[in-house]
């Protein structure tokens, strides 16, 4: 069990205003700057525009450093940094179904990663840009987001059965 | 005598950095793993910090769970605080707030159709972004967090991009015909 900064009793209050806050400040932030992942890679392949997408770089690189830096000071709240080298190079962060076999998470992060990106370039953004559209009074991003949030139904009553059934009958089941 | 109060010197620097993407990306990973130091505590998984599709369901599951009773699946985070992570309403508030005080805030309608494909296409990307288990945002963490399989998503992610920007290029150019 991972232990931060917080103890349980105040992280589990503290929990839904520190997200907020941060989300607060990501919103803003995303409106001025027109901040997209997928917009990044679009802008990048049709113009070689690289605006957009050295905002995804910037993620990537300053999260490694957000979480190497915090690694140092709070050893006990990054319990698997660096992942690759504590849980093995093949196995996710949890977050996806559970117990499969390496080639199964490998087969998952290409197909949804391919499908994801398709989608929501032919949309327009990747789920904060819509998500920030929304915001902006754009009716059809909106409609994007409500149907995020019959998605999270969806999956939690239907399609993670269908996932996991359908990995298992491929024989990728651990 | 002709000095500017501070605030208006200050302005500019901060008005550029705000436009810039590369300034937000920095600040959602640094922030990421600061509120991943402070709040694990609370429950996992790790490079959780910041999240669209996860932390949406986080939020609409966590409270149909409160409001209905129900037992639908989510993240032990949210599943263990006393309200879900929050996140997701803040870039909703917080895109609006920006929008109204820049009065860029615009009501774009589109059809009725639009709308159905947009609907159905929140579903699907919500959908495969939990089987993979993250959005974008959540890959790009993983991948800062160590996590191979992230990496392959980000470079598919990229391949699909190609092939949806080829078809949007072939359909500009078939309107243009």
């Amino acid at each position: 069990m991972a232990t931060g900064i917080l103890p349980v009793d105040a992280a589990v209050f503290f929990v839904p205003l520190v997200t907020l806050t941060l989300g607060l400040l990501i919103g803003y932030l995303a409106q001025r700057s027109g901040y997209c992942s997928i917009g990044g890679f679009r802008d990048y392949f049709l113009f070689r525009h690289t605006r957009l997408l050295s905002g995804y770089l910037a993620l990537i690189v300053a999260s490694f450093a957000g979480y190497f830096l915090f690694w140092l000071v709070v050893p006990g709240a990054m319990e698997h940094f660096f992942w690759a080298t504590t849980s093995g190079p093949f196995v996710p962060v949890p977050g996806a179904p559970g117990g499969l076999v390496p080639a199964a998470y490998l087969l998952i992060s290409i197909v949804t990663g391919f499908l994801v990106g398709l989608i929501a370039v032919l949309l327009g953004g990747c789920p904060i840009r819509l998500t920030v559209m929304a915001s902006e009074g754009n009716y059809r991003a909106a409609w994007f987001f409500v149907g995020m949030c019959a998605g999270s139904i969806i999956f939690a009553t239907i399609v993670s059965g269908w996932v996991v059934w359908f990995i298992n009958a491929l024989g990728f089941g651990a | 005598m002709n000095q500017e109060p501070p605030l208006t010197r200050i302005h500019p620097l901060w008005s550029q950095l705000a436009r810039h993407p590369a300034f937000l990306g920095a600040l959602i990973g640094i922030l990421a793993a600061f509120s991943q130091a402070l709040l694990i505590s609370a429950g996992g998984p790790e490079a959780y910090g910041f999240c669209v599709a996860c932390h949406t369901r986080d939020l609409v599951n966590g409270l149909t769970n409160i409001i209905a009773g129900t037992n639908l699946a989510l993240a032990a985070i949210s599943k263990n605080s006393l309200l879900p992570v929050m996140s997701v309403a803040g870039v909703l508030i917080g895109g609006y707030i920006s929008a109204t005080l820049h009065r860029e805030h615009r009501i774009k309608k589109g059809t009725i159709k639009d709308y159905f494909i947009y609907f159905f296409a929140g579903i699907l990307v919500l959908n495969l972004a939990m089987i993979f288990g993250g959005c974008p945002y959540r890959a790009a963490l993983r991948t800062g967090y160590g996590d191979f399989t992230a990496v392959l998503f980000i470079v598919a992610m990229a391949a699909g991009v190609v092939l949806g920007a080829y078809l949007l290029l072939k359909k500009a150019e078939r309107e243009d015909a």
